[in-house]
């Protein structure tokens, strides 16, 4: 090799080595970054020349960046945090059903100081006090009051259950526009990745790294199915029903009411109901359909049990004027239920003897206390609080059972992430050694085209 | 395994975490006292606690009803107590009315009896908080009207109230009844406080007729008649006087279970929910301890990278 050609391999190094350092320091500015895959300069021999000292070698030159990754955890990861969605969004509505509740226990008192269940409890006491003195107004204004305290509570317990409801619909709607406007960015980076690779550039590794993280923002809301092609591209199906095939977006999502007046996901283009199976769409959809739509039910059932049942014995009674035939409540269900305003205006209205003109006649009074412990067809055979103390029970069952599987996902979540991390964080330490490494090299190759400049001068000084 | 910069931060963040939120929980056991506050963190204990809570706010209200009740009986007693001193003196003036006395002495005797009436009727339309304790269920109304005739003796009681007794809940499935109905002519259900047909009691017609013996001077329809009647309503009134003790000897006896079973529920309430305290404090120390070397150890790690050893 002449020494011109020793020239050209010193400058080769040089940028080979300013690659290192390059790819070193977008490795150090993306270390904070969760999205990226580290990156890594692949350097090759130059090719190797035949000289009449046999073949030798020309230098290195940077033949590639190359990020590393594994496509085989990202599958996992797509899949594991679908899931984990799934559960938080379960969690989450949950644990604020168990708020709309209020069921807090206080021990240092006399019982719980808020909740239904304090409601019903005073209820029943308020109407055996009176059943003891029914020709006291006192008591008759503590029924009364007790009475409407329990109402006021459905009430409240019903218009938040509904929020929920209503509430949750909105998420499912903002996230299926959320989900759309994913696929459409997958679709443009799809299209993207594949023109910066097919002009056989190197791999488009930002771009990719890019998509991949939409590609798990999509997971979170929605169960995927990705198969990559070879040339880089990606197809996707939610539900069996493939909406992205390759650069081309297929189809989008949409929400619908379905036949059971309830909002769900479908196809925009095809409207092929989606039969989802994780993410947070579903997640959504099976708690609200589930444990929510059971809670909304036995408090509306409760509410509209008591009234009944109250109604159907005050109604028989008298009044300490006389009057009778007047329900005690109004209202079908938690939301609607209402304490009768007559009988709130005048408490000696409240039906609780047995005959007329008997204001001391217990026995109204005595029946309706009579129902706290009475064991109802309408509430599964159990009484009025029973049945409210299992409804408190199977949401809380339901909020532990969900919090254990959904803490069980963050474990394999964390674990699956730590791996990825192994394979494609960053290392500071790894990138400042690299960047010594790159640094010193580059000095080397410097003072190689230094040492080859005076050789030069020297061959230049022979003719002098 | 290989760790990355970020993959410490992650772990690290998670750790202490995780620490942090068993040190929340254990800090609000050991503050409330309390092992559970919502469903969630035990539902069946949950359930368990609520459905014990029911059952002593009922034994609470039953004993509020035995309090009550018990303000009525005593209340009751005292009339009762009344009517046997009024009793006692009649039965003593229809003693001393016989052949010895003179027609001016037998009208003195009429003329206390006529107070006496009165004391008595005043006694059985006693009422206690606006409710009048003798009238059945018609509590809300005088049981004993008085007619007089132009000289303004009592000539005769009528009973305005009715037979009825209501029964109150004082324990699961037992009720307790403790007004006395003033009359009760059919001779079913509870005894007539001053007649009943059982015991042969009527007394204020005994009272009347006994009045107007006096006056007439008929010592011998006194001595046939009024004596041993007046002595039937004597003891009907001692009747009524140990039915009510025996009232209030079983309302003594509900007290008494319904206050201990306030207190075995409070123990089982408090046995489900209540925190060991001890052991909640040990596990907060060690939690503590856990979360201080977290702290420590994540710090001198950060501090620690190959930066600080270049120029």
């Amino acid at each position: 090799m002449d020494l011109f050609g020793l020239l050209h391999l010193g400058a080769r190094s040089l940028q080979a080595q300013r690659a290192g350092v390059e790819v070193a320091g977008h490795n150090l500015a993306n270390v904070n970054n969760p999205a990226y895959a580290r990156q890594r300069v692949t350097l090759q021999t130059s090719t190797t020349i035949n000289s009449t000292l046999g073949p030798q070698g020309s230098g290195v030159e940077a033949v590639a960046i190359e990020r590393l990754r594994n496509t085989l955890v990202d599958r996992q990861i797509e899949n594991e945090l679908g899931m984990g969605s799934f559960l938080e969004a379960q969690r989450n509505a949950l644990e604020q059903a168990q708020a709309s509740l209020g069921e807090v226990l206080d021990l240092s008192g006399s019982g719980t100081q808020s909740g239904l269940s304090k409601n019903l409890n005073r209820f029943f006491t308020a109407l055996q006090g009176a059943s003891a003195s029914p020709t006291s107004l006192t008591e008759r204004h503590l029924v009364l009051s007790a009475a409407e305290e329990l109402a006021t509570h459905l009430n409240i317990t019903g218009d938040r259950l509904q929020a929920l409801d209503k509430s949750l619909n909105e998420s499912l709607s903002n996230e299926v526009d959320r989900a759309n406007e994913l696929l459409e960015g997958i679709a443009t980076l799809n299209s993207r990745i594949g023109h910066v690779e097919l002009s056989g550039n190197g791999t488009a590794n930002d771009l990719r790294d890019l998509r991949q993280s939409r590609l798990e923002e999509l997971a979170k809301l929605v169960k995927i199915d990705v198969t990559e092609r070879p040339n880089g591209h990606l197809s996707l199906a939610i539900g069996g029903q493939n909406l992205l095939s390759e650069t081309a977006q297929l189809d989008a999502l949409e929400v619908y009411t379905a036949d059971d007046g309830q909002p769900r996901i479908r196809t925009r283009d095809g409207q092929t109901p989606l039969d989802l199976t994780g993410g947070s769409l579903q997640g959504i959809i099976e708690v609200r359909d589930g444990p929510l739509a059971r809670l909304r039910n036995q408090i509306d059932t409760l509410a509209s049990t008591l009234a009944s049942e109250i109604n159907a014995i005050h109604q028989t009674g008298f009044g300490l004027d006389g009057s009778t035939g007047a329900a005690l409540f109004t209202g079908t269900d938690a939301r609607s239920l209402r304490v009768n305003a007559e009988l709130q205006e005048d408490p000696a209205k409240l039906q609780l003897s047995g005959s007329t003109g008997s204001a001391g006649n217990n026995q109204i009074a005595v029946r309706l206390a009579q129902l706290a412990e009475k064991k109802l067809p309408e509430l599964g055979n159990q009484s009025l609080s029973s049945r409210y103390n299992s409804t408190v029970s199977e949401l809380g069952q339901a909020l532990a059972s969900v919090t254990s599987k959904s803490d069980d996902q963050r474990a394999v979540e964390r674990m699956l992430r730590i791996h990825r991390d192994s394979i494609s964080g960053v290392s500071l330490d790894e990138e400042m050694s690299d960047l010594m490494k790159f640094q010193k090299a580059y000095e080397a190759s410097a003072r190689l085209i230094t040492t080859v400049d005076e050789m030069l001068d020297t061959v230049l000084s022979l003719k002098r | 395994m290989r760790v990355s910069s970020r993959s410490f931060y992650h772990q690290f963040s998670d750790q202490v975490r995780t620490l942090s939120n068993r040190q929340n929980r254990l800090q609000s056991q050991a503050a409330s006292g309390q092992r559970i506050q919502t469903a969630e963190e035990d539902p069946a204990a949950m359930r368990r606690i609520l459905d014990l809570q029911a059952e002593a706010t009922r034994v609470q209200q039953h004993q509020k009803n035995i309090d009550g009740l018990k303000e009525k009986v005593s209340v009751s007693y005292d009339a009762l107590r009344g009517l046997k001193t009024i009793s006692d003196r009649v039965t003593e003036l229809a003693v001393l009315a016989d052949g010895t006395k003179s027609p001016d002495d037998l009208k003195l005797y009429a003329t206390e009896i006529g107070q006496l009436l009165e004391q008595a009727t005043t006694l059985v339309n006693s009422r206690h908080k606006g409710e009048y304790l003798f009238a059945g269920t018609r509590s809300d109304q005088a049981p004993f009207q008085i007619q007089r005739n132009a000289e303004g003796r009592i000539t005769n009681v009528t009973y305005q109230g009715n037979t009825d007794a209501p029964a109150v809940e004082v324990a699961e499935d037992m009720t307790v009844s403790v007004l006395v109905p003033g009359e009760n002519p059919g001779g079913a259900g509870s005894r007539g406080l001053v007649s009943d047909p059982r015991s042969g009691a009527d007394l204020f017609r005994h009272l009347i007729r006994f009045q107007n013996n006096l006056l007439s001077g008929d010592v011998n329809a006194i001595i046939t008649q009024d004596r041993p009647a007046l002595a039937k309503d004597e003891e009907n009134i001692i009747f009524q006087m140990s039915t009510n003790a025996a009232t209030q000897s079983r309302l003594d006896s509900a007290k008494n279970i319904a206050t201990s079973r306030v207190a075995a529920l409070g123990n089982l309430i408090s046995r489900e929910g209540n925190a060991d305290l001890a052991e909640t404090l040990v596990q907060l120390n060690q939690t503590q301890t856990a979360y201080q070397a977290a702290l420590q150890g994540g710090a001198r790690v950060m501090q620690l990278s190959l930066l600080n050893y270049l120029r």
